[in-house]
């Protein structure tokens, strides 16, 4: 057994490590994480980091090697992040329910040197199960961090690109630790708290949690989803949580299915974070009504600019229509016009971001074209500023669909009906009717001489696409509108 | 009863009946998350004819609660 501070991450280019090592060595016994009946301290934290990244060295793999990891929600997914995060290696964190084509897609893109997850199996790569590995036998935990700066590649997330092909955001340690540390700063997170996450771990919401959570020197308590509200409920009580975030299509679940239950908890949680899609105003105030002393801090951001912007909804009461100010004095938010120069307060443009949690690039040279004016990342979102220097949001420039925070590309719904033998299709984002998940996909469809019902398509959807994906509207036209060029003008579809 | 209500829930998740057991819970496997348990009470609304009651929708929380749930309301 190795003494306690041989055992400490000290690592230069990864602030997030470097403070999970100040509290695993001053506050070695507190809490850092909780699945199931498994409590986890800082000080085992670090030397399971450690003994993941040793066991990432002996099965071969080396700094500046990319893995792909399956977002479990489990101890040794985070493990396993973090270490590679040490030994320089670069992760790819795929959601565990991807669908295959996306899958091979990321991993043709990337070519990692191994992939890990529970039960996936895939050909040509070589795969490990987090399941069967354990971390707590024979490991050896003395291991030196990678020569790596804190400017090389930590992680890269795949996003739902425009043309329906994913797109690698290659976020740098310092962008990961700056996106924490704006966020921490503004929600105001502190060692005592106890998080609860629901959120997934494969998007940049809820992996960002994690990061922001850890850095503080909080607990975080893994819970698998909000699906079952009862059990969320009980862990919020049975673990004193003081602090959560969720989409707004969970608000909108959690008041479906449970009412106002939660308010019951109000005294408890200092803090909610609320991002990825827009609230409704009356959702805003029905929140604050129910908690009246919490932190409801909503936050605009992408994967690419994690976390620009927030608003917390009590400081910023008599204004709940704004996205927010930029987050820290390190983030900068400005409104472009379509040659990349700045327009008036008041008037419409696109927002573009420059600061600490800017993405270096994407991965693939070709994404990068049209992404940045200089070193201004392009968000594709359209609004304005005002004089105060809050932000809006009127539309957006990108034509994703929002299900519930799940961008989806309206190209890859097309190109999964076109591959039934439906002549022509355009796929636009319509209000959800249920009023759940924000948008829902709607596809305009000319029937050319095939001859399946709606029913058929929807049925044989199935197979080609995630649940989220398939369309909810549909209806037939005559033809779908298109430029001089052949581009489907989707604008005059929503009209 | 039972088998159609665990068909529609493994159609809904897109994953395979044989892990819809009776004791599984929401939330216990990644596909079922909260849009999923929300497609999965449509669906068997839809396809079922029925209209679970708005109270008992926070203790629908695993396939057996949903098939109780489900045989309730055909009964009544």
């Amino acid at each position: 057994m190795k003494s306690t501070d041989s055992m400490m991450l000290e690592t230069a280019h990864s602030p997030i490590l470097c403070e999970i090592s100040r509290h695993a060595s001053r506050n070695s016994d507190k809490i850092a994480l909780v699945s199931g009946t498994e409590r986890v301290t800082y000080r085992q934290l670090s030397s399971r980091i450690l003994a993941a990244a040793a066991y990432l060295r002996s099965v071969g793999v080396k700094s500046g090697d990319r893995i792909v990891l399956s977002a479990q929600k489990e101890l040794n997914f985070i493990y396993f992040y973090l270490a590679a995060h040490y030994t320089g290696i670069v992760n790819v964190v795929v959601d565990p329910t991807s669908q295959r084509d996306r899958l091979d897609y990321i991993l043709g893109v990337v070519n990692p040197a191994l992939v890990m997850g529970n039960r996936l199996s895939v050909d040509g790569y070589r795969c490990l199960s987090f399941d069967e590995i354990d971390l707590n036998e024979g490991a050896e935990a003395d291991i030196q961090p990678a020569t790596v700066h804190r400017t090389d590649v930590a992680d890269i997330m795949f996003t739902t690109g425009t043309t329906g092909t994913p797109k690698g955001v290659c976020l740098t340690h310092a962008n990961i630790a700056g996106s924490a540390g704006n966020t921490n700063a503004f929600i105001g997170t502190q060692e005592g708290d106890i998080e609860a996450l629901a959120l997934p771990l494969s998007h940049s919401f809820g992996l960002g949690r994690l990061r922001c959570v850890l850095m503080t020197g909080a607990a975080l308590v893994l819970v698998g989803n909000f699906a079952n509200l009862k059990s969320f409920f009980s862990v919020l009580e049975a673990e004193h949580v003081t602090g959560f975030g969720m989409v707004p299509a969970v608000w909108q679940y959690i008041k479906r299915l449970s009412g106002r239950r939660i308010a019951k908890f109000a005294d408890q949680l200092r803090y909610v974070e609320i991002g990825s899609a827009s609230l409704p105003v009356e959702d805003k105030r029905l929140l604050m009504e129910l908690f009246p002393k919490t932190r409801l801090c909503m936050h605009y951001g992408l994967t690419e600019a994690s976390r620009a912007m927030f608003t917390e909804f009590h400081a910023d009461a008599g204004n709940l229509t704004t996205v927010g100010r930029p987050s820290s004095p390190q983030v900068e938010v400005c409104v472009l016009d379509d040659y990349g120069k700045p327009v008036p307060d008041g008037v419409d443009g696109e927002l573009c971001v420059r600061g600490n949690m800017v993405c270096r690039s994407y991965f693939l040279p070709q994404d990068n074209e049209n992404a940045f004016w200089g070193d201004w990342f392009r968000t594709g979102d359209w609004g304005h500023r005002d004089t105060d220097g809050y932000f809006y949001l009127t539309g957006r420039k990108k034509e994703l669909i929002n299900v519930g925070g799940e961008k989806v590309s309206p190209v890859a719904i097309e190109k999964a009906i076109l591959s039934l033998g439906i002549e022509d299709c355009a796929c636009v984002a319509v209000p959800d009717p249920s009023g759940v998940l924000g948008e829902v996909p709607k596809a305009y469809l000319k029937r050319g001489r095939c001859t399946m019902s709606i029913d058929d398509i929807k049925a044989r959807l199935t197979t080609l696409l995630p649940t989220h994906e398939i369309p909810v509207q549909w209806e037939w036209v005559d033809s779908i509108p298109r430029t001089a060029s052949g581009k489907i003008q989707r604008l005059k579809l929503k009209q | 009863m039972e088998s159609q209500v665990k068909e529609i829930i493994a159609r809904v998740l897109n994953v395979d009946v044989g892990r819809i057991t009776d004791d599984l819970s929401s939330g216990e496997i990644p596909e079922w998350d909260s849009v999923g348990n929300l497609a999965i009470i449509s669906t068997i609304e839809q396809e079922l004819d029925i209209e679970f009651p708005l109270e008992v929708l926070f203790d629908l929380t695993s396939v057996r609660s949903i098939v109780d749930e489900v045989n309730r309301l055909y009964d009544a």
